[in-house]
């Protein structure tokens, strides 16, 4: 009952992310990227409204799972810095579904890291309405066309951007993160009694 | 002030002449239906709403943001808050997101763990649902039946977990030792509590007689039918366009579930209907979840009866970090799709964790569903809903 996938599922289930991922990317004329199981289709910020009409229309991809951007930057006020330099930008993401095999693709599109806008797709999926008003408190991002681009969350009086990786965590500041202060070194630098883990 | 009183009246009889012109009504800030705190703008006209403005935010922590500046292991003491009815189901697909990144997947016994205590999470999260919604629309009753087998499950999963609410129990590459069940010096003690399984299987019969019970007492009530039946309505396709999930989404008659084609816990080894309602109205919603208890009894009952023996946990190195790379990792959770996009760059935290909540879409469509209805009717639909404001608010 518990046995594990055969490898033969395993690789179809692969094949079968692969299909799906391609049929996206070529119906949205992007291109497609799947690791660890996430489909992710890269387009043009040109395209991005049409590609979000097309998964909503004939690709079946009508259910608006979220809409969301991550902040690709150097210079981090909060956690950690990236190890290798990134390429400066918004990557905006917005993941949709269909409602019968589970499929999922996360459309994505870089936006400039100085002034990032992007028309609205909140006429094509009417839930991504309050995702971009979320996002355009959160990150800064311009959504063009919105019908209603108030603070979601935020009092109307904020001012910043929070999600924006150079936006200060002030309890941080205070006092640096407490938890690195728990944290040994690795073994292998002389750290910590053993490499297992209680109760492996 | 007499020249600006009388100016008041003028004014006055104006509007008493424009008396199709629609009244703001505000509603909260407060617990509309004891979730959280939630305020509503709505204009009407007369008993009608012609526009409804939910305003949210009251309970906005930045988890997003907390995230960055925690490690893993501090982010699932966080996580569980969100909806804290369901606070276990909340952990699970974050930790196999992260499990996803470093190549490391539960052993089947605690794959095993995590679904009853999902299971259960569900049935507690169902029963606050059956308690609370026919108190909203004046029925009483059902709200001791539901919160007793609630309590039931709530103390089984505090056996377990030691926990009520915010368990904390998942680990990155399994569960945690249990606590109950001896020092944890002692390797061979570190297992579910001993006659976890037999009252297991008791209360999941106990409940399953419960859930006979509350549908004798409110399914033939003619009040709440009349409260409930075609009230609300919620088209598929609208609601699918909104993010709505979850029981909202199967009783407007869509049979999806991502326990039955995702995998991030076995659910495929079980035998499980998807219950789906016809109409889309708060009565098909109310159903939904009934029938949906009774399914995860099942699962659980099949669960106990087969559960394997491994370890509880993978072999993880003591210091945790996720190797760099991204994916998005969703989970059937009580009151909808869960998700948790997780970036790594490499480090002991996230770089971003986007987290998917099922109760903000879920909310997303109030403007739409409340639209033309009947004023009475607003905690009627709402609370069919059965929305967290903390899951909405993250």
């Amino acid at each position: 009952m518990t046995a594990s996938p055969s490898e033969s599922t395993v690789s179809e289930a692969a094949d079968a992310l692969e299909e799906f991922a391609d049929r996206v990317a070529a119906a949205v004329g992007g291109r497609a990227e799947v690791a660890h199981g996430t489909v992710k289709v890269r387009v043009a910020p040109s395209a991005w409204k049409e590609a979000l009409t097309v998964t909503s229309g004939d690709l079946g991809l009508v259910f608006l799972s979220w809409l969301s951007a991550t902040d690709w930057t150097n210079e981090v006020a909060v956690g950690d810095e990236p190890d290798e330099p990134v390429e400066e930008r918004y990557e905006l993401l917005c993941a949709v579904s269909d409602l019968s095999d589970g499929n999922l693709a996360i459309i994505s599109t870089d936006l400039d890291h100085d002034s990032p806008s992007i028309p609205s797709v909140a006429d094509v999926y009417p839930g991504a309405n309050w995702h971009e008003r979320e996002a355009a408190e959160m990150f800064g991002i311009d959504f063009v066309g919105h019908p209603d681009l108030t603070k979601l969350y935020l009092p109307d009086s904020f001012e910043g951007y929070p999600l924006r990786k150079d936006f200060p965590l002030l309890s941080r500041e205070v006092k640096p993160w407490p938890g690195k202060v728990d944290v040994e070194d690795m073994p292998e630098n002389g750290g910590g009694p053993s490499t297992e883990n209680p109760g492996a | 002030m007499q020249g600006t009183f009388a100016h008041h009246l003028s004014e006055a009889a104006v509007s008493v002449e424009l008396e199709t012109e629609g009244m703001t009504l505000n509603i909260g800030p407060q617990h509309p239906s004891t979730h959280g705190v939630l305020r509503l703008v709505a204009t009407v006209d007369g008993e009608r709403a012609t526009n409804v403005r939910p305003v949210i935010g009251y309970m906005h922590r930045g988890y997003e943001k907390l995230s960055e500046v925690r490690t893993y292991p501090q982010i699932i003491t966080i996580i569980n808050r969100i909806d804290w009815v369901s606070g276990f189901a909340n952990e699970v697909p974050f930790v196999v997101a992260a499990e996803r990144l470093m190549g490391v997947e539960a052993p089947p016994r605690a794959q095993w763990i995590r679904l009853v205590l999902t299971e259960m999470a569900r049935i507690s999260s169902h029963l606050v649902f059956m308690a609370s919604y026919p108190l909203e629309l004046g029925a009483a009753t059902p709200l001791f039946f539901a919160l007793r087998e609630r309590e039931r499950v709530l103390d089984l999963l505090e056996s377990v977990t030691g926990g009520r609410f915010h368990p904390n129990f998942n680990r990155l590459g399994g569960v945690k030792p249990v606590y109950a069940a001896g020092p944890v010096t002692k390797k061979a003690g570190m297992d579910i509590p001993s006659g976890f399984l037999a009252e297991t299987r008791d209360a999941m019969t106990k409940v399953l007689a419960t859930c006979d019970e509350i549908e004798n007492l409110v399914a033939g009530n003619e009040v709440f039918l009349a409260r409930t039946k075609d009230v609300g309505i919620m088209p598929a396709d609208i609601a699918a366009s909104y993010g709505v999930s979850g029981p909202n989404l199967r009783a407007s008659g869509v049979g999806f579930d991502l326990r039955k084609v995702s995998d991030y816990l076995p659910y495929g080894d079980f035998d499980f209907d998807v219950p789906v309602g016809r109409n889309g109205d708060c009565w098909d919603r109310w159903w939904v979840r009934l029938e949906e208890i009774r399914q995860s009894c099942r699962i659980i009952t099949q669960a106990i009866d087969g559960l394997p023996s491994s370890p509880l946990q993978a072999k993880v190195p003591r210091i945790i970090k996720v190797p760099a790379g991204e994916t998005y990792v969703r989970a059937e959770n009580p009151k909808g799709e869960m998700g948790y996009h997780l970036v790594s760059m490499g480090g002991l935290g996230p770089y971003r964790l986007k987290i998917r909540s099922a109760s903000f879409s879920n909310l997303s469509i109030l403007p739409w569903i409340l639209e033309e209805a009947l004023v009475p009717d607003f905690i009627a639909i709402m609370g069919s809903l059965d929305f967290v404001l903390g899951d909405v608010d993250r």
